[in-house]
């Protein structure tokens, strides 16, 4: 029984860092219906940078607040260098295009930091016991990272007449223009959150799980599957979704056999596609006749 | 009546419509003669490099058709090429198996691999395919990396080259004639497969996916058939790649891999056969160029650091050069071309050309249809006729007339709270025109879109030909005869007009995919090609058979839509606000075509606004208003309905009255 609390914190923990990675790749998708492949390299990207700035002798809050701001940069660097260039963004193409620019990354970080896994320091707090269960304080870190800042985006999105307007803008370009936020600016926003988010993603993880040149992509993968939980515009399901992939990993990784944890995400991805696919179609193809 | 005269005449040049063959023997002769000569000539470190090219160009030509044709795309095309590869390797090693069974277990394995993760993921339109691509290329490698009998990290090894008639294979040069004739063989079929009847649909299906499942397009059949070919293109290269290296190992699946196979494909030109084979040449080189040049830039890089370049390229190709090196040959080569003829014209300005004017002569005489019995419709008379009518394609319909074609039971459409549509039921007779008319939102196009299965009905049963299909995809109707027209054109952009005539003729044809990669489908395809440019003629669009669709103006992208229905031999055609847009002059000639065409024993339904026209032309009208139907019967009575005037025209019959009264003067 104490094994099983302590596997369901463990997946908790671990499923926070899918969830924010999740919220980012919906904040892009709802605005600007791309699956962006690089966002589990945020997360890499941020953990890696502030190691550095860590070991070059910055204090960890600060290198933190760098490595936060600079990611955040780059999503936006790449929305105006590289997603905002095409014209007809098809979802082919933005496959293709977010694949290179992940790719970019990846092979950024192996030439910068090498091949190595690396660690940031812990946060400062004390690991908690409850009855018999342990529970490090870095995982709480991971979890109110969560609550704050995912949290923060699924208010920002649903509550707050900018966020409305912006999920407005990817149906009605010309009403969100009338609200005061053209495309352009919607999509930029959108990188900008999805930077950020993946960056706190990277940096609360990365005591725990590490950060390594080619980590963020099954990362991102798994943020997908969570996003399609729900239904790749529903914040709250999607939460949820990537926490109960964290639980799901850690029992198979206690259970059966830690290699097989990583495989975990596909087969429900498989699975809930193949049970409830119109449940997942989320924008009825309207083509309209 | 033509706005777009083609000079000179109507020349029937089948350049146009078939991709060049003479183009592709030439190529394909290049390649073999490059291929024979290679090993003799080539470095070691360039012969290792051509080897891998070969290689990987099999799943290369796989990931193009996927791409090109069914516009998806795999971001685990390594993960079938480690499927094959291990397959392979497992079937040599641990069951000792012949070298053959081995390696199309290997491919079948890949294939069932693919059907797997196909069936479900296809069903689904967007980013669904690749993501769950990219989850299996993980997939794999872990299973193989747990997996005791997979040899774990290590791998299986210790298997032999193969022998090929007593030669073992046992050097590059020999293993790079051995993988050649498999790449072009490959490359070959591929090609057939693109300009085949189920390519040219898949390529109809990109343009528009309604319009094509209206002529009885299998969308979703077709695209898991090119998945599954393209995984088995992968496992073919992993078995080679097998092979070659003499080790499988959990690497193979890795994701570089499935980058590198992507950026052959985008980098050759998305959708090329030849660009990918080509791609994969210049990957390769780049890899090896790259693997020697970064470590001397970067002291101390490790590992893959070719990704950067491959990151990059894949960026900027997008970017500046969409259509891949393929664009870029095309392009020139269309440059070169224009200026030769150029001086060709010039040269030739005083010698008369004799074959200018042999098109109208030449025109086959066979009647639309080709089906002994059936009236032939004249086509001679095409060009001369004074009254603007196009003459009439032969029709066959499989009832008698007055008989229930098409029977619609109880149709109800909600979204959410909203009636749509509530409980309509009317039925069609056999060579009629219906209307069906109705003020703005009563619900006609939503009506019409559950006849053809555009949409799903809440409930009630649409019966065509004595079978239910409402909530079918509207490819099951279209089979059986029913096909339908567009409000907002559906044009196939990516074709001339023939050739979206020819998508017409989709319902006729057999060949499927392996008929149509091993080329055997010629005959069937020059029928039909010829079919409709028969048709074409017979509408009056024979001179414009070989422009770009989408540059008609608007009347006859119309007109050519409803050829396109035609050519499919309907035995109830749907038109969805056909006269919408058209000049006055455009409707008396479509008017006066359905009318004929009625005549001829055709069935048609047609969705309205201009309630005169509907009036003047159908035999039986329907009208929706607020989604329920209020009126069903002859012009005549439907016309002084009181519940049709009020619904149309506001409260004040009279006036209502009066106002119909003046429209009937206009038509």
């Amino acid at each position: 029984m104490t094994d099983f609390l302590q596997l369901t914190a463990a997946g908790l923990s671990q499923g926070s860092v899918y969830a924010l990675l999740a919220v980012g790749l919906i904040a892009t998708y709802t605005v600007r219906h791309v699956v962006n492949i690089a966002q589990g390299d945020y997360a890499m990207l941020a953990g890696l940078g502030s190691i550095s700035l860590v070991s070059a002798g910055l204090p960890l809050p600060v290198a933190i607040l760098i490595a936060l701001i600079s990611v955040t940069l780059a999503s936006v660097l790449i929305e105006r260098l590289v997603i905002a260039r095409v014209k007809n963004l098809t979802t082919l193409v933005s496959i293709i295009l977010t694949l290179g620019v992940s790719t970019l990354l990846q092979s950024i970080m192996l030439l910068v930091w090498g091949a190595e896994a690396r660690r940031l320091p812990a946060f400062p707090g004390e690991d908690l016991l409850i009855g018999g269960v342990s529970i490090r304080s870095q995982e709480l870190w991971m979890l109110g990272a969560l609550v704050v800042v995912g949290g923060g985006v699924l208010l920002f999105y649903e509550k707050t007449r900018w966020g409305k307007a912006l999920r407005a803008s990817a149906e009605q370009p010309v009403a969100a223009r009338i609200v005061g936020i053209s495309p352009a600016v919607a999509s930029v926003i959108a990188f900008a959150i999805a930077g950020f988010v993946g960056a706190v993603a990277g940096v609360v993880s990365s005591p725990i799980y590490l950060s390594i040149w080619s980590g963020g992509l099954l990362l991102g993968l798994k943020g997908f599957v969570a996003a399609v939980l729900g239904g790749l515009v529903s914040f709250r399901a999607a939460i949820v979704g990537a926490l109960l992939l964290g639980v799901l990993e850690s029992y198979v990784a206690g259970y059966v056999a830690s290699g097989w944890k990583d495989a975990v995400a596909f087969f429900i991805l498989i699975i809930v596609l193949i049970i409830r696919p119109a449940g997942l179609v989320l924008r009825p193809n309207a083509v309209r006749v | 009546m033509t706005l777009l005269q083609k000079s000179p005449g109507a020349v029937r040049s089948k350049t146009g419509f078939w991709p060049n063959n003479r183009a592709t023997i030439i190529g394909v002769s290049i390649l073999t003669l490059v291929v024979i000569i290679l090993p003799f000539t080539a470095t070691s470190t360039m012969m290792n490099i051509a080897v891998f090219s070969m290689i990987f160009a099999l799943p290369a030509i796989g990931l193009s058709l996927l791409m090109g044709l069914a516009g998806q795309v795999s971001l685990g095309q390594a993960a079938f090429f480690a499927i094959g590869a291990y397959t392979h390797a497992i079937l040599l090693q641990k069951f000792e198996m012949p070298g053959v069974v081995a390696a199309v277990g290997g491919v079948v394995a890949a294939m069932l691999a693919a059907l797997l993760v196909g069936l479900p993921m296809l069903r689904l339109r967007g980013h669904y395919l690749a993501l769950a691509t990219l989850g299996l290329g993980f997939i794999v490698m872990i299973a193989v990396r747990e997996w005791e009998f997979t040899g774990r990290t290590t791998g299986i090894y210790g298997f032999g080259r193969p022998e090929v008639f007593g030669i073992p294979i046992d050097n590059n040069g020999l293993f790079f004639w051995y993988v050649a004739p498999f790449v072009i063989v490959g490359l070959v079929l591929a090609l057939n497969l693109t300009r085949s009847r189920a390519g040219r649909a898949l390529s109809s299906v990109n343009d528009s996916e309604l319009a094509a499942e209206s002529l009885g397009v299998n969308t979703y059949a077709l695209r898991v058939k090119v998945f599954t070919l393209s995984a088995g293109l992968a496992g073919l290269g992993g078995v080679f790649y097998a092979y070659q290296v003499q080790i499988v190992s959990p690497q193979m699946a890795e994701f570089n891999v499935s980058v590198e196979l992507l950026l052959m494909v985008v980098l050759g030109g998305l959708g090329s056969v030849w660009g990918a084979i080509a791609g994969a040449f210049i990957v390769e080189l780049l890899s090896e160029g790259l693997r020697d040049l970064i470590p001397a830039i970067i002291p101390g890089a490790t590992g893959e650091v070719q990704l950067i370049g491959y990151g990059l390229v894949l960026i900027l190709v997008i970017l500046l050069l969409p259509g891949g090196l393929y664009q870029a040959v095309r392009t020139v080569w269309a440059a070169i071309r224009r200026r030769t003829a150029a001086r060709r014209v010039a040269a030739a300005a005083l010698v008369p050309d004799g074959t200018a004017d042999a098109g109208a002569g030449d025109a086959p005489t066979r009647a639309f249809g080709g089906v002994p019995g059936e009236p032939a419709a004249p086509h001679g008379a095409a060009a001369v006729d004074e009254e603007g009518v196009p003459n009439v394609p032969g029709v066959s319909t499989p009832l008698a007339e007055g008989e229930a074609i098409l029977e619609v039971r109880g149709l109800t459409k909600r979204y959410g709270g909203v009636v749509a549509v509530d409980d309509v039921s009317f039925t069609v007779p056999a060579g009629r025109i219906m209307g069906l008319i109705g003020p703005n939102g009563a619900g006609k196009t939503t009506c019409f879109n559950m006849i053809t299965g555009a949409i799903t009905p809440t409930s009630g049963t649409v019966t065509f030909l004595g079978e239910e299909v409402q909530g079918r995809k509207p490819h099951v109707g279209a089979v059986r005869g029913l096909t339908r027209t567009f409000q907002n054109l559906q044009v196939f952009s990516s074709t001339d007009v023939v050739g979206n005539v020819y998508m017409g003729r989709y319902r006729e044809g057999r060949a499927g995919i392996i008929r149509g990669m091993l080329g055997l489908q010629g005959r069937e395809q020059y029928r039909n090609e010829e079919i409709a440019r028969d048709l074409l003629d017979t509408m009056r669009l024979g001179d414009v058979a070989e422009l770009a669709a989408g540059d008609l103006p608007f009347g006859r992208q119309r007109m050519m839509e409803v050829c396109r229905a035609l050519a499919s031999e309907p035995a109830l055609l749907l038109l969805d606000e056909p006269m919408a847009g058209l000049s006055g002059k455009e409707r008396e000639m479509l008017a006066s075509l359905l009318r004929a065409l009625r005549d001829a024993g055709l069935t048609i339904v047609l969705v309205e606004h201009d309630v005169a026209q509907v009036l003047a032309l159908a035999d039986t009208v329907a009208v929706l208003d607020d989604g329920v139907l209020i009126a069903y019967g002859e012009p005549e009575a439907v016309r002084n309905d009181p519940a049709v005037i009020v619904a149309y025209l506001g409260t004040d019959a009279d006036e209502a009255k009066h106002e119909l009264e003046e429209l009937e003067e206009h038509a």
